[in-house]
């Protein structure tokens, strides 16, 4: 019997279990002495878990058998695969069946096992959130190990010069292939601190703006238009510095006689900034929002204005969280990498001129993996390394943000 | 007996001959579709204390509120009639709400202190309305507020820490200084104990009783023994009308109208 097969039979059982279950258990609850029962339900329910979880046991255990190398080079497995296993799984479904429709009375708190059950699915869930999260440093530790054998670290920390193409032959020329990262760090700072300055004192004015200024009519309609922005593939936004804001860029300098290059920094950060004014504003929104009102009031009722409200009282008070929601914008905007892809390029220049083109971190994962490549070069190791760093980075960030915003959240009542 | 009868009598002539320093013609205050407040017609005389009283929800607050306009910081708000502060009326065209406020201080149910030190806190309001040349006159000005309030004792080694860590008590005292710092002439005081255990409550009420000598108070408050025990004029409130007001000994031991009678002896509200 083969995968398909053998589930519509499991869940045909579980059904009849369910009804069975349920009607058995009705009939004992009303001879029953007892006025605190378990509802009939919650029987079938029983009888469901008991029918379901033994085979999904088997089978989970069945895979893990096949994985091992000692079942692979056996070529009868596949004949006990066909028989064996289906037979197994419905032995286990039909001795689940029995044994719990046998065990149903109605002093049994089948309460429990039902709850027991959603806390194993719930615990499980999360489980495999941290367990992902651990696979992905692991692989990236594994291979920037791999990496730090061939290159040495110190030149990739230290080392102002990148250019990862390395010879594939003897004679080639013009590939020296250097990992010096600081021309990638310093491109992904110089970008994230334009599109810091853009990104915070709009966002921030616009939350302001929001919370205190606006009717709640306006913010009705408002709001949400700002949140569509954030909704906007950040390829779209890629277009829109590429093609619009560094040509506009180019053009402004040309005529006031500045040489701008086409693929600037600068367009880069402001278009990256843009797309962090949604988060920047819907963060900060919520924290001034927290501001409790009475504070508010205690600034009006002694005859402060608006403006001297949200800058004395308003503000001050939010701060912590603000800087929180702007760390994390941070460190979204160092992850960011389809705006840069398209719009910043990928010549690796040691600058801090906006003007100029420069490349980030994300970028040249991008460029060192894209394409046929062996997965024991330097060159595309590389790419693991940086990203590795880059996860440093953002990690520490993120906490350092959630730590400053869990701080703050204490601190009113 | 009877040098307390005359004593009353005195102290209700000189009541009648107080100034008033509020007069309120045929307010009516709605929020959106729903009216708030009926027609009130209140007179409140100065260096007094006038408390109003009511159950909750019948306009008290409300009224209070529209004494110092903070009922305009509140969405879709309006307010009709007259309120006259000193012959002006405030809602006219020529006030500017946020002046009014700084004559006009109030102090709310919760205590609100900002996230500020002490001395921050005070030093708030003169720092907006520029009430202190240089640093020594705003010392000056936040001493005296918090003498005033009597908080200075507890305080003065502590000026710089945040008012947020003071008890209770303490920073209802801390909100009654800061609104003592711009130097209104009427304090407005929405329930001020009523977040305050017994003790903080004695000490507050005793404020409130010093600080008449110097400035006209009107308190909303729930407590009807807080009402008789501090002011000397007392206005009932029942759904958005005024149904009684007057000299609070009279108010409590014989009002005039059945509603006043069935609320103060607990039948309802």
């Amino acid at each position: 019997m083969s995968f398909y097969p053998l589930l519509i039979v499991l869940l045909l059982m579980s059904a009849v279990g369910y009804w069975f279950g349920s009607k058995k258990a009705l009939g004992a609850v009303r001879k029953s002495s007892s006025f605190i029962t378990p509802r009939p339900h919650q029987f079938g329910l029983y009888v469901v878990i008991w029918a379901l979880v033994p085979p999904v046991l088997l089978g989970a255990l069945w895979v893990m058998l096949q994985m091992t190398p000692l079942q692979m080079e056996t070529g009868t497995s596949q004949q006990i695969d066909r028989i064996f296993f289906p037979i197994l799984v419905l032995l286990a479904a039909g001795g689940g069946l029995y044994i719990s429709i046998l065990r149903i009375n109605p002093d049994l708190r089948v309460r429990k096992t039902i709850e027991g059950l959603v806390y194993i699915i719930l615990i499980l869930a999360s489980i495999v959130s941290i367990l992902t999260t651990l696979g992905i440093v692991l692989s990236l530790l594994f291979e920037t190990i791999q990496f730090f054998k061939k290159v040495p670290m110190t030149e990739f920390f230290f080392g102002l010069n990148w250019s990862p193409q390395t010879a594939l032959r003897a004679d080639q020329v013009g590939s020296s292939g250097s990992f010096g990262s600081i021309p990638l760090f310093t491109g992904t700072l110089l970008i994230t601190f334009i599109a810091m300055c853009v990104a915070v004192p709009l966002g921030l004015l616009s939350a302001v703006y929001m919370t205190e200024y606006a009717s709640s009519k306006f913010r009705a309609v408002v709001k949400p238009l700002l949140e569509i922005l954030a909704g906007v593939p950040t390829v779209v936004y890629g277009f829109f510095a590429a093609l619009t804001v560094g040509v506009f860029f180019r053009d402004v300098g040309d005529s006031i006689g500045i040489d701008i290059v086409s693929e600037s920094a600068l367009a880069a950060g402001v278009v990256m900034g843009m797309m962090i004014i949604p988060f920047v504003s819907s963060l900060s929104d919520d924290i001034i929002m927290a501001v409790p009102q009475s504070l508010r009031d205690g600034s009006y009722g002694l005859g402060a204005t608006k403006s001297e409200t949200v800058r004395k009282v308003i503000l001050p008070a939010a701060l912590p969280g603000i800087v929180g929601a702007v760390l994390l914008a941070v460190s979204r905007a160092i992850g960011e990498t389809m705006i840069v892809v398209m719009a910043a390029g990928f010549a690796a220049n040691l600058t801090a001129n906006p003007l100029e083109a420069v490349t980030t971190v994300t970028v040249q994962i991008v460029g060192l993996l894209v394409g046929d490549q062996e997965f024991d070069s330097a060159k595309t190791l590389a790419a693991f390394a940086l990203a590795l760093v880059l996860f440093v980075v953002t990690l520490c960030l993120n906490v350092i943000a959630l730590i400053v915003v869990r701080k703050y959240r204490e601190k009113y009542d | 007996m009877q040098i307390q009868q005359i004593d009353e009598q005195q102290a209700a002539r000189q009541g009648d001959a107080a100034e008033m320093i509020i007069k309120t013609r045929d307010v009516d205050v709605f929020y959106g579709d729903n009216q708030a407040l009926k027609h009130v017609s209140l007179d409140i005389p100065k260096h007094q204390i006038t408390s109003l009283i009511g159950p909750s929800g019948c306009g008290k607050s409300t009224y209070l509120r529209c004494i110092n306009r903070m009922n305009d910081t509140v969405d879709g708000c309006r307010v009709e009639g007259e309120i006259l502060l000193d012959g002006v009326n405030i809602y006219g065209p020529e006030v500017d709400e946020v002046l009014l406020r700084a004559r006009v201080g109030m102090v709310f149910q919760k205590p609100n202190p900002f996230p500020k030190s002490i001395y921050d806190n005070i030093a708030y309001g003169p720092r907006i309305h520029g009430l202190a040349a240089n640093k020594d006159e705003l010392d000056e000005i936040v001493l005296t507020s918090l003498e005033k309030a009597g908080l200075i004792k507890e305080v003065q080694d502590r000026l710089h820490s945040s008012g947020t860590g003071l008890s209770g008590g303490q920073q209802q005292r801390l909100c009654i200084a800061r609104a003592l710092a711009v130097r209104p002439d009427i304090i407005l005081m929405d329930e001020p104990c009523s977040a305050l255990d017994p003790i903080a409550t004695a000490k507050v009420e005793e404020l409130i009783d010093e600080l008449k000598e110097n400035y006209t108070i009107i308190i909303v408050t729930h407590s009807m023994q807080q009402a008789a025990r501090i002011s000397q004029k007392t206005a009932f409130f029942h759904l958005g009308e005024i149904v009684e007001a007057g000299d609070t000994e009279k108010l409590f031991t014989s009002p005039s109208d059945e509603r006043t009678q069935g609320y103060i002896t607990g039948r309802f509200g």
